[in-house]
C-alpha cells in the first residue's frame, strides 16, 4: 500500500515486539496528521457504520410492527411457541459477553495483552454458546416440527391464517441478527489472532479493538430489543 | 494498518514528486498499480470513466426506448401489426415486441439509476476533488475507498450479467408481487436485485468515508464555513446515503427471500402486504433523489462563483439548504404513492412534500444572483450552469402539480412524471456532471479541451433535451401513461418530437466524447489553474501530484474571496481585482 | 402477424351489438381541439367538475410557475449579457448576502406552498370519496384485462379496436350520473386511469380500493351517425407486465335510455356457445386466439378433444376436466413451449362460465362432431409448433 506510511522507531527486540504490528512499533497512516486524528476518524467511521446497522434492523423492526398491528392473534399465537427461557438465556449470554468484550477494550488500555486475550476468547465462547442455543434448541426443532417461514409453513395446529407470516419475521429477523454475531466474532477472532501473534493492541494503540467492540455492542443491542418483541410480548 | 511497504518515509514535501498520472512501471506494472491503488484520484478516474460506460450503455437503452415510440403499434382493417420495431420478423403477436420493450426500459432506469446517476458525481468527481478541496491528502480510509470501488464494479457485473441472460422486465422499482412473480424460472430477476443490493453498500461506504474525511481531514485555518459548497452538497449527500442506503438494503434482502423462499412478507396470497413494499422502496429511494442532485447543485455552485468571478450570494443559506434538503428528504416518500394511500396520509405527506420547495427555491434565488455584478465568462462551464439553471427550474416548478394532491391523481405514472424527474435528473445532475467534468478536466488530466466543440456539444444536448422531455409533459397531461410500449394514435405527433430530440441528444454527447478523445491525445497542456479558481485543488499541480501538495496546505482565504484575492497560479492582469473603496464583503 | 380474422364487429353476436346501432360503433372521444393553453395540455377543457377544477388547479400552478421562471430566467440572460466578461475588468464589488431579500423570498413562496396544498387536498378529496347513491361498479384487474361489472352482475360483451390490440372492451355508462368504482386486482398492481375525470388509483390484490366521478351531460357535439355517446379512454397507469400498454378499456357515455337496452343486451342468449364465445372475448382474447394463431398461451382452435403434450406432466386428450382444471389451476399442467402466466381463475369464474366455455371450445373444434355447418379445420393446431412470443 504506497500511500500508507508510518512513523516507524527502530527497535531490535526478540518476537512479537520486533514484529511492525506491535503496539509500539505502530505509526498512522500519512494522510492523517497524528494518531489521535486517525483514532478518531476510525472511531466516527464505525459509529456511522452502526447507524447504517441500526437502520438495516429498521426495517425488520418496521415490519414486525406492521403485521403485528393487522394480524395480532398471529403474533400472539406465533409468540406462545417461542421459549422466553432460550431467549432469556441467550440474552444472559450476550449481556455477559458485552461485559467481557468492554473488559478486554479496557485490557488493551492498561496494555495487559494477556487480559485481553483472555476476554476475547470468553467473548468468542459465549459468541459460539449463543448460536448453539439459538440452532440446536430453537431453529431445528422448530422447523422439524413445521414451523417454518411462508408457504414452507406445514405446522398442523396452528391458530390463525397468517401464522407463516409470523415465522418470517421471526427467521429473517433472528436469522440476520445471527448473521451479526458471526460477523461480530469474525472480527474479534482478528483482534484476537493480532494479539496473540504480535501483542498488537496497547495504550496507544486499541482502535481495532474499541471498534470491533463496538460492534459487539451494537450486536447486543439489537438482541435487546429482538428478545422482548419476539419472546415475551403476546 | 498495512504492513506492506514501509519503507516510505514521513515527510511533508514533495517537491520532485510526479503528476500522479506518470506511470512508474511496465506496462503490467501499471495496471496493476491502478487496480490495487489506494490514491483517491486513480480511484475517482476509474470511477468516472466506469460510470461513463454505464451512462453509455443505460443511454442506449433509453435511445432503443424512444425509437420503438417512433410509431404506436396498431392493428390494421385487415388485422396486421403495424409500427412495432423490436418484433423479430415472423412473430404472430405483439408480444414479443413488447417483452423487449420492457426490459430495455427496465435496463435503461436500472443502469442509470444504480451504476450511473447515484455513483455519478460523488463517487468520480467527489471522490477526486474532496480531498484536494479540504487541502487533504486521501480520503479518511483510503483502501476502504478501493474495497468501495471493487464492491461497485461486482455490483454492476451482477447487473450486465442479469441483462445479458435476457434481462428483467419488472421496471428499476421492482414494484412486488410482479418482481416476485416475472420470469420465475429465471435467475435474471434475482441477479438484478442482487446487483442493487451489492451497490447499496458501494454507495454506503464512500459516504460514510466522504463524512469522516469531511469531520476529520480539513486543512488547518479552514472552519465549516470555509468549506467550498461542492463539500458541503458532497457532505450532505454522504448523510443521505448512510442513513437511506441500509433500508433498501433490508427490503432488496426481503424481496429475494421472497423470491427464493416465498417468505411472504409482500405477497398479498400469505397476507403480506405489497404496499409495505412501496413504503420500503421509497423510504430510501426518494432521498436518493436528493443523493442524486445535492452534488449536481454543488458543482453549479462552483461552476457559476469561479466562472462570473462572484462571491457566491448567500453562502450560508446554500450551505444550510443543502442540509435541510437532505433532512426533510426523509419524510417525503409518501409522495410516490398518493394512488395508493389513504386521504391521511396523502395529506400528510402532501403538505411535506411542498416544503422541500423551498430550500430549492432558495438555491435557484441565490445562484442567480450571484450572477448580479459578475465577470461572467461564457465557455462549456458556464453555459451547461446556465443551462442547469434554466431546466433545474423546469424540473423543481413541475413538482408543484405533482406535489399538489387533486391534480397528481391525474398526473401520477403518466409522461408528466417521466419528464418531471428527467428535467430533475437529466437536466438538473447530468447536466451538472457534463459541466463539472468540463470545469474540472484540465485538473484531472492536465489538458485543455476544445472550448468551441465543448459548447456545441453543450447546446445540442439542450435544445434536444428540451425537444425530448418538454413534448412529454404534454403526453402526459392529455393521458399518455409511462412504461407503454404502445399508445393510441393521438399522442403519436408528440411522441415523434420527442424521439428526434433523443437523436440530438445524442449528437450533442458524441461531440463531447471526441473533444476529451482529442484532449487527451492532442490537447494543450493545462496551466494549474486555467479559470482562476480560489479553490485548493487549484493550487496544485494539474494534474496534482501524487501526495495532491508540495506543502502542507494552511488555508488563509475564503474559497470564493474574488473581490480580495489574486487566484493562485494566475496573473493579476488576467484577474484583476477591484478597487477596494468600500470594505470587502463577507460571507 | 395474424390476429383473427373476422373483424371484432361480426364475432359479436348481432342481438349483443344492438347498441346504438346495429354494429359496434367506432371509438369517437372528444377531438384534441380544447381551448387555448389549457386544451394544449389537456387535449379537452374539463368536462365534469372534477376536471375542471383539478384543470384549474394545474393552470393556477403553471401561471405561478411561469411567473417565477420568466422573472429567473429573464435576470439570468439580462446579468450574462450585461455582465459579460472583458478582459481585465474586475467584477464590481458587490454585497454577498442579503437578509432582509433572502428572508423575503423564502417567505413568499413557502406561503404560496401552502395555498397549492390546500386547494390541491380539497379537489382531492371531491375526487376519491364517491356521492351517496351512486352507481356502483365492480373493477377487476387482471394481466391484462379489466373486468367492469354491472350491479347486477353483467358484463359487458362489446369489443373495439384500439392501439395494438381489436378486444379493447366497451363499458357504457349513463349520461350525467354519478359512478362508484370498487376495485380488486387478482394478480399484481393495476391502476385504473380514466384520463377525461383527470382521476386514477392503484388496484391491489386482497384490497378493495375505490373512487367516484360523474359521467358528464352528452351535448350536440357527442351527436355521430351512429348515435349519440362519447368515449372515454382507460389506461392502466401501474406497470404490470407484458402487455401492460395493451390494458386498455373504453367508457362509453350514453343517454339513460341507451344505456339500459345496451345493458339489456348483454345478458345471456340462451345458447350456451354463444355465452361461452361471449366469456372467452370478455376474459380470455387477450392471451388466446380462436383462429390457430401463437399468443401468449395456446389457440383454442381444435384445442377440445385433441392430445396436448406438456412441460413437466404425460400428455393427455383435452376433455371437460382438463379444461376446467387448466382455467382454474393453469400452473398444474404447461403446454409445451409455453410459460406459466396464467393467472388462476378460482374464485373469479363461475361455473357456467365454464360450462359455456367448454361449449364454445367443443364448437371450434374439429375433434368434435359439429351438429350441422362445422367450420371447416384447417391445418394442425399451431399452438405448439414454436415458443415465439414467450422470450423477450
Amino acid at each position: 500500500m504506497a500511500t500508507i506510511d508510518a512513523n516507524k522507531p527502530d527497535l531490535p527486540a526478540a518476537g512479537a515486539k520486533s514484529h511492525p504490528l506491535y503496539w509500539k512499533n505502530r505509526g498512522f497512516a500519512h494522510h492523517f496528521r497524528n494518531a489521535d486524528e486517525q483514532f478518531d476518524a476510525c472511531k466516527l467511521g464505525m459509529w456511522l457504520f452502526l447507524t447504517t446497522e441500526v437502520l438495516l434492523f429498521a426495517g425488520i423492526f418496521c415490519a414486525y410492527a406492521i403485521f403485528r398491528m393487522l394480524y395480532p392473534d398471529a403474533w400472539a399465537a406465533g409468540s406462545h411457541h417461542l421459549d422466553w427461557r432460550f431467549g432469556g438465556l441467550n440474552t444472559i449470554v450476550l449481556l455477559f459477553s458485552s461485559w467481557t468484550v468492554a473488559s478486554g477494550v479496557r485490557a488493551a488500555q492498561m496494555g495487559n495483552n494477556a487480559a485481553l486475550i483472555r476476554n476475547l476468547v470468553i467473548t468468542l465462547i459465549c459468541a459460539g454458546l449463543f448460536v448453539f442455543i439459538k440452532l440446536y434448541f430453537e431453529y431445528i426443532p422448530k422447523l422439524s416440527a413445521g414451523k417454518a417461514p411462508g408457504t414452507f409453513f406445514s405446522y398442523p395446529y396452528a391458530h390463525d391464517p397468517h401464522e407463516p407470516l409470523w415465522w418470517s419475521v421471526y427467521y429473517i429477523g433472528t436469522g440476520i441478527h445471527a448473521l451479526h454475531v458471526l460477523i461480530g466474532a469474525g472480527l474479534l477472532s482478528w483482534v484476537l489472532v493480532r494479539a496473540i501473534r504480535y501483542e498488537a493492541y496497547g495504550p496507544t494503540e486499541y482502535t481495532m479493538v474499541e471498534t470491533s467492540a463496538l460492534y459487539w455492542h451494537l450486536v447486543d443491542l439489537v438482541w435487546i430489543f429482538l428478545f422482548p418483541l419476539l419472546y415475551l410480548i403476546h | 494498518m498495512s504492513t506492506a511497504d514501509r519503507t516510505h518515509e514521513p515527510d511533508h514535501d514533495h517537491h520532485d514528486e510526479g503528476s500522479y498520472l506518470t506511470p512508474k512501471y511496465g506496462a503490467m506494472g501499471t495496471v496493476w498499480d491502478w487496480m490495487t491503488t489506494v490514491d483517491h484520484k486513480k480511484i475517482g478516474v476509474m470511477y468516472l470513466f466506469a460510470v461513463l460506460f454505464m451512462f453509455f450503455l443505460g443511454g442506449v437503452a433509453a435511445l432503443a426506448v424512444r425509437l420503438e415510440l417512433l410509431e404506436p403499434v396498431r392493428v390494421a382493417a385487415d388485422g396486421a401489426i403495424t409500427g412495432q420495431l423490436f418484433a423479430p420478423a415472423g412473430a404472430e403477436s405483439i408480444n414479443t415486441g413488447n417483452q423487449i420493450y420492457n426490459r430495455l426500459f427496465t435496463l435503461h432506469g436500472a443502469i442509470m439509476v444504480f451504476m450511473f446517476i447515484v455513483p455519478s458525481v460523488p463517487a468520480s468527481l467527489g471522490n477526486f476533488f474532496l480531498p484536494l478541496m479540504l487541502g487533504a491528502k486521501d480520503v479518511a480510509f483510503p483502501r476502504l475507498n478501493l474495497f468501495s470501488w471493487y464492491i461497485y464494479v461486482s455490483g454492476s457485473i451482477f447487473g450486465i450479467l442479469s441483462i445479458v441472460l435476457g434481462g428483467v422486465d419488472t421496471g428499476w422499482t421492482f414494484y412486488t408481487p410482479y418482481s416476485t412473480t416475472t420470469d420465475a424460472d429465471h435467475w435474471r430477476v434475482l441477479l438484478m436485485v442482487l446487483a442493487a443490493f451489492v451497490l447499496g453498500f458501494s454507495s454506503i461506504l464512500t459516504g460514510l468515508n466522504f463524512i469522516v474525511t469531511t469531520h476529520k481531514l480539513r486543512a488547518p485555518g479552514m472552519g465549516w464555513f470555509d468549506m467550498p459548497l461542492f463539500i458541503w452538497a458532497i457532505y450532505a449527500t454522504s448523510i443521505i446515503q448512510v442513513l437511506a442506503t441500509p433500508v433498501i438494503g433490508i427490503t432488496l434482502l426481503l424481496l429475494i427471500f421472497e423470491r427464493l423462499f416465498k417468505v411472504g412478507i409482500f405477497d398479498p396470497g400469505l397476507g403480506g402486504d405489497p404496499v409495505l413494499y412501496q413504503h420500503f422502496f421509497w423510504f430510501y429511494s426518494h432521498p436518493v433523489v436528493y443523493v442524486m442532485i445535492l452534488p449536481g447543485m454543488g458543482i453549479i455552485s462552483e461552476l457559476l462563483s469561479v466562472h462570473s468571478r462572484k462571491q457566491i450570494f448567500g453562502y450560508r443559506a446554500i450551505a444550510f439548504s443543502s442540509l435541510g434538503i437532505a433532512a426533510v428528504s426523509f419524510i417525503v416518500w409518501g409522495h410516490h404513492m398518493f394512488t395508493a394511500m389513504g386521504e391521511l396520509a396523502s395529506a400528510i405527506f402532501s403538505a411535506l412534500t411542498f416544503l422541500v420547495a423551498i430550500p430549492t427555491a432558495i438555491k435557484v434565488f441565490n445562484w442567480i444572483t450571484t450572477l448580479y455584478k459578475g465577470s461572467i465568462a461564457i465557455n462549456t462551464p458556464m453555459l451547461y450552469a446556465l443551462s442547469f439553471l434554466f431546466l433545474f427550474s423546469i424540473g423543481g416548478l413541475t413538482g408543484l402539480p405533482l406535489g399538489a394532491l387533486a391534480t397528481d391523481l391525474h398526473l401520477h405514472d403518466s409522461y408528466f412524471v417521466v419528464a418531471h424527474f428527467h428535467y430533475v435528473m437529466m437536466g438538473g445532475t447530468v447536466i451538472a456532471f457534463i459541466g463539472g467534468i468540463h470545469h474540472w478536466w484540465p485538473k484531472m488530466f492536465g489538458r485543455m479541451y476544445n472550448e468551441k466543440a465543448g459548447m456545441l456539444g453543450c447546446v445540442l444536448v439542450f435544445i434536444g433535451f428540451n425537444l425530448t422531455f418538454m413534448t412529454q409533459f404534454f403526453l402526459g397531461t392529455q393521458g399518455m401513461p409511462r412504461r407503454y410500449a404502445s399508445y393510441v394514435d393521438e399522442f403519436q405527433f408528440l411522441h415523434t418530437l420527442s424521439t428526434y430530440g433523443s437523436w440530438l441528444i445524442l449528437a450533442g454527447f458524441l461531440v463531447h466524447l471526441f473533444n476529451f478523445i482529442h484532449s487527451l491525445v492532442a490537447g494543450p497542456k493545462a496551466p494549474p489553474n486555467p479559470w482562476g479558481g480560489l479553490t485548493l485543488e487549484w493550487e496544485t499541480e494539474s494534474p496534482p501530484i501524487e501526495h495532491n501538495f508540495h506543502h502542507e496546505v494552511l488555508v488563509q482565504h475564503g474559497p470564493y474571496d474574488f473581490d480580495t484575492v489574486v487566484p493562485p497560479h494566475c496573473d493579476e492582469r488576467d484577474f484583476p481585482l477591484p478597487p477596494q473603496d468600500q470594505p470587502p464583503a463577507s460571507h | 402477424m395474424t390476429m383473427p380474422p373476422a373483424a371484432p364487429t361480426s364475432t359479436v353476436p348481432e342481438a349483443v351489438a344492438a347498441f346504438p346501432a346495429d354494429a359496434v360503433a367506432p371509438v369517437r372521444t372528444l377531438p384534441f381541439d380544447g381551448e387555448g393553453l389549457q386544451g394544449l395540455f389537456f387535449r379537452t377543457n374539463g368536462t365534469t367538475d372534477a376536471a375542471v377544477w383539478t384543470d384549474g388547479l394545474f393552470m393556477l400552478t403553471f401561471w405561478f410557475s411561469m411567473f417565477f421562471f420568466v422573472l429567473l430566467m429573464g435576470l439570468m440572460v439580462y446579468w450574462c449579457i450585461i455582465y459579460r466578461r472583458r478582459p481585465g475588468v474586475p467584477a464590481p464589488v458587490s454585497p454577498a448576502h442579503n437578509s432582509k431579500l433572502e428572508i423575503f423570498w423564502t417567505v413568499v413562496p413557502s406561503s404560496s406552498m401552502l395555498v397549492f396544498f390546500f386547494l390541491g387536498f380539497w379537489g382531492y378529496m371531491d375526487k376519491v370519496v364517491p356521492a351517496g347513491g351512486a352507481l356502483e361498479l365492480s373493477i377487476t384487474g387482471q394481466t391484462w384485462d379489466w373486468t367492469v361489472e354491472y350491479p347486477d352482475g353483467t358484463q359487458s360483451a362489446q369489443m373495439t379496436t384500439l392501439g395494438g390490440r381489436d378486444n379493447v372492451k366497451i363499458h357504457a355508462l349513463p349520461e350525467n350520473t354519478d359512478i362508484a368504482l370498487r376495485m380488486v386486482s387478482t394478480d399484481v398492481i393495476h391502476s385504473f386511469w380514466i384520463p377525461d375525470y383527470r382521476m386514477k388509483t392503484d388496484v391491489f390484490p386482497n384490497r378493495y380500493t375505490g373512487y367516484g366521478f360523474t359521467t358528464p351531460k352528452l351535448g350536440p357535439e357527442d351527436d355521430h351517425p351512429e348515435g349519440r355517446y362519447r368515449d372515454q379512454w382507460v389506461f392502466c397507469a401501474e406497470y404490470c407486465g407484458d402487455l401492460h400498454s395493451e390494458m386498455a378499456a373504453i367508457i362509453r357515455v350514453v343517454p339513460q335510455a341507451d344505456y339500459e337496452i345496451w345493458l339489456e343486451n348483454q345478458g345471456s342468449s340462451g345458447d350456451p356457445v354463444i355465452d361461452g364465445q361471449r366469456v372467452f372475448q370478455s376474459r380470455c382474447a387477450t392471451c388466446h386466439s380462436v383462429d390457430g394463431s401463437n399468443n401468449i398461451g395456446p389457440s383454442w382452435k381444435d384445442l377440445y378433444g385433441s392430445e396436448r403434450s406438456f412441460n413437466k406432466a404425460p400428455p393427455q386428450i383435452a376433455d371437460d376436466n382438463y379444461i376446467r382444471e387448466s382455467i382454474l389451476n393453469p400452473g398444474i399442467k404447461i403446454v409445451q413451449g409455453y410459460q406459466n402466466q396464467m393467472t388462476p381463475f378460482q374464485g373469479v369464474i363461475k361455473d357456467e362460465e365454464i360450462s359455456n366455455i367448454i361449449a364454445y371450445m367443443k364448437s371450434i373444434s374439429v375433434h368434435v362432431e359439429q351438429p350441422a355447418e362445422g367450420e371447416a379445420g384447417e391445418d394442425a393446431p399451431g399452438e405448439t409448433e414454436t415458443g415465439a412470443g414467450e422470450e423477450g
